[in-house]
């Protein structure tokens, strides 16, 4: 054969290839509502630059009910590209190839994208739409006792590089632990899943009858478990959360995050900002409207918005540059702090920590919870979590009160002792080792009982004590930087973390420290 | 949905915002607990007429405790 030849032969090679499962099994794929792999790799990656991988692959011929047949690709796209002009490589299941089941083949592509992404050093993708294992290819210890290493792979970049994993159908078994390991997973409502044994598996062994969506679908992880990050309503929605997440990270841990030009003023005063939080130190407000009117153009990218709601974190950015956000809520649980917004803001904080961006907290917060429940639930260990992260935290660090920084949830919010580089209170702000309802019972225990009319007594106390935590006992003190008019917050900020930019914070030699997980 | 209210927090009943017979809308308050120094809203989980409030003013509830029935 001549050249003409050998290339038309390449040719109609790459055309089967790309046909994915059959016009039949895409079809199905469009009913179920979901896009087909390369159609949603054409919406990921900036046109015309997307270069795959592995096209030519196909399943390791070992199976023998595979024996003549083709799975094109081996059921999983692989390549690298650009997104919004930066780097990434990716991981993309194709469900209309045998399920999107990993074969041997396949594994090999995966490991091929991944060594691209972690010795690049640009973000990892997953899209995940996958059945699991290829049984039939890994069936017998000659195949599963030197499997598993992606997960090691995925541990250790970590931290390094940007990975997301977008479940965009089924996760199951031990693919479901691709995105417990990834820094970002959103969901796809009705269509994705994720669980460690899915339906028939959970049946054979523990006799339970229950569905893949009841098991582990967008709602479940996204509102209970808090595995999943975002719920989102199809899968175009889904590429474009991956892809405004990945606008506030840098490619790797050695780069800063993105600045984006912004034409939203830095002096700019939002009049609402003096009637958000209630005059009564008992009512409830959405803290979110606070920390819109403060950001940039009012855009913050929450995440796990569905979960552990009494603590809000997010993704935003102040005069252009990528902020993280950690607020308190005190519309659900009065914004206490227990055991799950432990665990979502220590994540954050690790999160943003690990790739440069700067941390804003805003304070709001009665304390942790008490009480049997949350004890016997080890809201200690779990409380820990929060301190740990915040002071291992290198990255600026500003601090806002609003109002509550009582107890511990002052420390975990960043208080004074956890190094801020800038803290300042609004004149509501209330800093103490307990509110004066409850530090007044103790303190003035005896007096009350004692007094003719005990109530009035507790009441002028409680008065008193009020006295001793307004904003100015600590700013007198200089134990915080300043008390500022509530539309002051966005113009100190920005300022303050242009100060902050070359912060330097060396810590001790360590090989890692004891986090209390 | 279901037609118990339960509270998700312990507390104390600090406020009764409906009473039996009213309209309720998803999300209205029916009734307040006092918890962590905060008066927080127990709302409803759907919309409907309320059967019954199964607490008075000033009563500690557990989390988990009936606090009131929709029709």
């Amino acid at each position: 054969m001549g050249m003409k030849d050998l290339v038309d032969e390449l040719a109609a090679r790459r055309t089967r290839a790309r046909r994915m499962g059959g016009e039949e099994a895409i079809a199905r794929q469009h009913a179920a509502g979901k896009l087909t792999v390369r159609e949603r790799l054409d919406l990921l990656f900036d046109a015309g630059t997307f270069t795959e991988i592995g096209v030519q692959a196909t399943h390791a011929g070992i199976a023998p009910d595979l024996a003549g047949r083709e799975t094109p690709a081996d059921g999983v796209v692989t390549g690298f590209g650009r997104i919004g002009g930066r780097p990434a490589s990716v991981i993309a299941y194709d469900f209309t190839v045998m399920a999107g089941s990993m074969g041997r083949t396949a594994e090999v592509k995966c490991n091929r994208a991944r060594e691209i992404a972690y010795t690049k050093r640009f973000p990892m993708i997953w899209l995940i739409d996958s059945a699991g294992a290829r049984i039939q290819e890994a069936i017998g210890s000659k195949s599963f006792a030197g499997s598993g290493l992606l997960f090691r792979e995925e541990s250790i970049m970590s931290g390094v590089v940007p990975q997301v994993a977008a479940m965009m159908g089924p996760g199951a078994a031990g693919t479901a632990y691709i995105p417990a390991l990834a820094d970002f997973v959103p969901m796809v409502k009705g269509t994705s899943n994720m669980a460690l044994g899915g339906p028939p598996l959970v049946k054979a062994v523990v006799g339970e009858d229950i569905t893949a969506e009841e098991l582990g679908g967008s709602k479940i992880h996204c509102e209970i478990s808090g595995c999943g990050d975002l719920e989102v309503e199809d899968d175009r929605a889904c590429i474009r959360a991956i892809k405004d997440y990945l606008s506030y990270f840098p490619s790797n841990n050695t780069e800063r995050p993105p600045v984006v030009p912004c034409d939203d003023p830095a002096d700019r005063r939002d009049e609402a900002l003096l009637t958000l939080v209630p005059d009564s130190p008992r009512r409830a407000y959405d803290v979110t409207k606070v920390v819109r009117a403060v950001i940039d153009h009012g855009a913050l990218f929450e995440l796990k918005p569905g979960w552990a709601k009494n603590v809000v974190v997010g993704l935003a950015r102040l005069g252009g540059a990528p902020v993280g956000i950690v607020a308190n809520q005190p519309m659900v649980l009065g914004g206490a702090l227990d055991v799950d917004s432990a665990d979502k803001a220590a994540r954050f904080i690790m999160l943003c920590d690990a790739f440069g961006l700067p941390l804003v907290f805003f304070q709001d917060v009665p304390g942790f919870m008490v009480g049997s429940k949350v004890e016997r639930a080890g809201i200690i260990r779990h409380g820990a979590k929060m301190l740990y992260a915040v002071s291992e935290a290198t990255v600026p660090k500003l601090t806002v009160v609003l109002r509550k920084a009582y107890g511990a949830g002052y420390f975990v919010m960043c208080g004074r002792g956890y190094e801020p580089d800038l803290i300042v209170a609004w004149p509501t702000a209330e800093i103490s080792v307990m509110g004066p309802e409850g530090g007044t019972n103790i303190v003035f225990r005896r007096e009350i009982a004692a007094a003719d009319n005990p109530h009035e007594e507790r009441a002028r106390r409680v008065d008193e004590f009020r006295k001793l935590i307004n904003p100015y006992m600590a700013a007198g003190a200089a134990l915080i930087d300043d008390v500022i008019d509530p539309r002051e917050t966005r113009g100190v900020l920005i300022r303050g973390l242009d100060m902050a930019r070359t912060k330097t914070l060396q810590r001790p030699w360590k090989k890692h420290g004891v986090m209390p997980v | 949905m279901p037609d118990e209210i339960k509270a998700h927090i312990t507390g104390v009943v600090f406020q009764i915002a409906a009473k039996a017979g009213d309209r309720v809308a998803e999300g209205d308050a029916v009734i307040v607990l006092e918890s962590m120094k905060m008066e927080i809203p127990v709302e409803a989980p759907r919309d409907g007429a309320v059967k019954e409030i199964r607490v008075r003013e000033g009563q500690t509830v557990q989390e988990g405790d009936v606090v009131a029935v929709l029709e």
